[in-house]
């Protein structure tokens, strides 16, 4: 099997959708628009900066800040590590949301 | 020697502006007590008067934020420390946070460097009392010898431009860190631990959270992590969340930015309580 070009997305994949059963999830690499910061000089990871807009039922009745260490524990690992994920932006939605958020849109 | 003048009430405060000749550079200094930064600030403040004389044409004038709301509306403050440069009834300059060596190259730049009379004060002699040659106006260079005077002065923590060359006396134990860490997110009713300073954020995510309080008039507390690594690590330890910005209400994480952006759009009533325009006056600790 060939080397996957994107191991910290996969990884990510794998653990929110093993534990989170999310009906959406997208992960966005947003690293190249910071690739030139002075804070990323000397890093070669091309998957630093993440936004990831994920639905699942297990957020259900969870204050956001509950909600986003959720995510931030099942990813403790990739953040912790030398050269890891540098910045996540998190989107945490229950199924209920995101439909009303849908809604509202659709209404606009 | 100069001294810091702590206005006690409005009036104190316009009798003294208007018994001062109009060009006389104020050095107008606003602070509160719950936060920490503001003491660094204080003792550098009170260091730099003192290497002017008696006479010199400056007053630093301190004043407490949320004893004096109306003058800090009118001085448009909304995070404290703050020094406005004052002349001639126009603002000259602001200086937004504890950057010791900023607020010095700003006096400096309108004052120029205080004359060698220090000897009164608590710090030891200088080595050059004389005149220095022409260098106010190379206020940015804190090293030049004009500003030798204030070299006793050991940067804190909160000090950006120095900290990072900062060694503590020891290093503190967890428990102690934590314990420290506790007070300084009650620093402030409202908190906000970033990268950099609100007036120079060093962090996209940093410099929209800013902007965001700003937007919503939020009067709030600012700690530079970038100038603190014990704390940077040892937050993240603390608050059980790898990134920052962190803002914190009262004492507990509300979060990063992505939070606070999503509570302002969900909740009308967010940070209600601490703005600057209309609302009630910040809370005292």
């Amino acid at each position: 099997m060939s080397q996957s070009l994107t191991p910290m997305e996969d990884a990510m994949r794998a653990k929110l959708t093993e534990s989170l059963n999310p009906t959406t999830l997208e992960i966005i690499n947003d690293s190249h628009l910071h690739s030139h910061h002075k804070a990323m000089a000397g890093v070669t990871s091309k998957e630093t900066h993440f936004r990831v807009i994920i639905t699942s039922p297990a957020f259900q009745s969870k204050p956001l800040l509950a909600r986003q260490r959720m995510v931030n524990t099942l990813l403790k690992e990739e953040l912790a590590q030398e050269g890891g994920i540098h910045a996540l932006q998190l989107k945490t939605r229950t199924p209920e949301e995101e439909d009303r958020m849908k809604a509202k849109e659709a209404e606009q | 020697m100069a001294t810091v003048k702590e206005m006690p009430d409005e009036s104190a405060f316009a009798s003294t502006i208007s018994a001062l000749p109009p060009s006389t550079l104020l050095v107008i200094y606003f602070h509160a007590p719950w936060a920490a930064p503001c003491k660094q600030m204080s003792t550098v403040l009170s260091a730099l008067a003192s290497t002017y004389p008696a006479d010199a044409p400056l007053s630093f004038l301190s004043l407490n934020a949320e004893e004096l709301p109306e003058i800090s509306e009118q001085y448009d403050v909304t995070a404290v420390p703050y020094i406005v440069l004052q002349k001639d009834g126009r603002t000259l300059e602001t200086v937004s946070g504890s950057d010791a060596a900023k607020v010095r190259a700003a006096v400096e730049k309108y004052a120029g460097t205080g004359s060698g009379d220090a000897t009164k004060s608590s710090l030891p002699p200088l080595q050059a009392v004389t005149k220095p040659p022409q260098n106010a106006a190379n206020g940015a260079n804190g090293s030049a010898n004009g500003t030798k005077n204030l070299a006793a002065y050991a940067p804190s923590a909160s000090d950006p431009k120095t900290a990072p060359e900062y060694t503590s006396s020891e290093p503190a134990s967890k428990e102690e860190l934590f314990k420290r860490l506790g007070e300084l997110v009650k620093a402030a009713p409202v908190m906000l631990f970033m990268k950099g300073t609100p007036s120079a954020p060093q962090c996209g995510f940093s410099r929209q959270t800013v902007s965001l309080l700003r937007e919503k008039g939020v009067r709030y507390g600012f700690f530079n992590i970038l100038a603190d690594d014990e704390v940077r690590q040892g937050l993240k330890e603390f608050a059980d969340w790898p990134t920052f910005p962190q803002l914190w209400v009262g004492g507990e994480l509300v979060g990063g930015l992505d939070i606070v952006k999503e509570e302002f759009e969900n909740d009308d009533e967010f940070l209600k309580d601490y703005v600057v325009k209309g609302g009630p006056a910040a809370a005292a600790t």
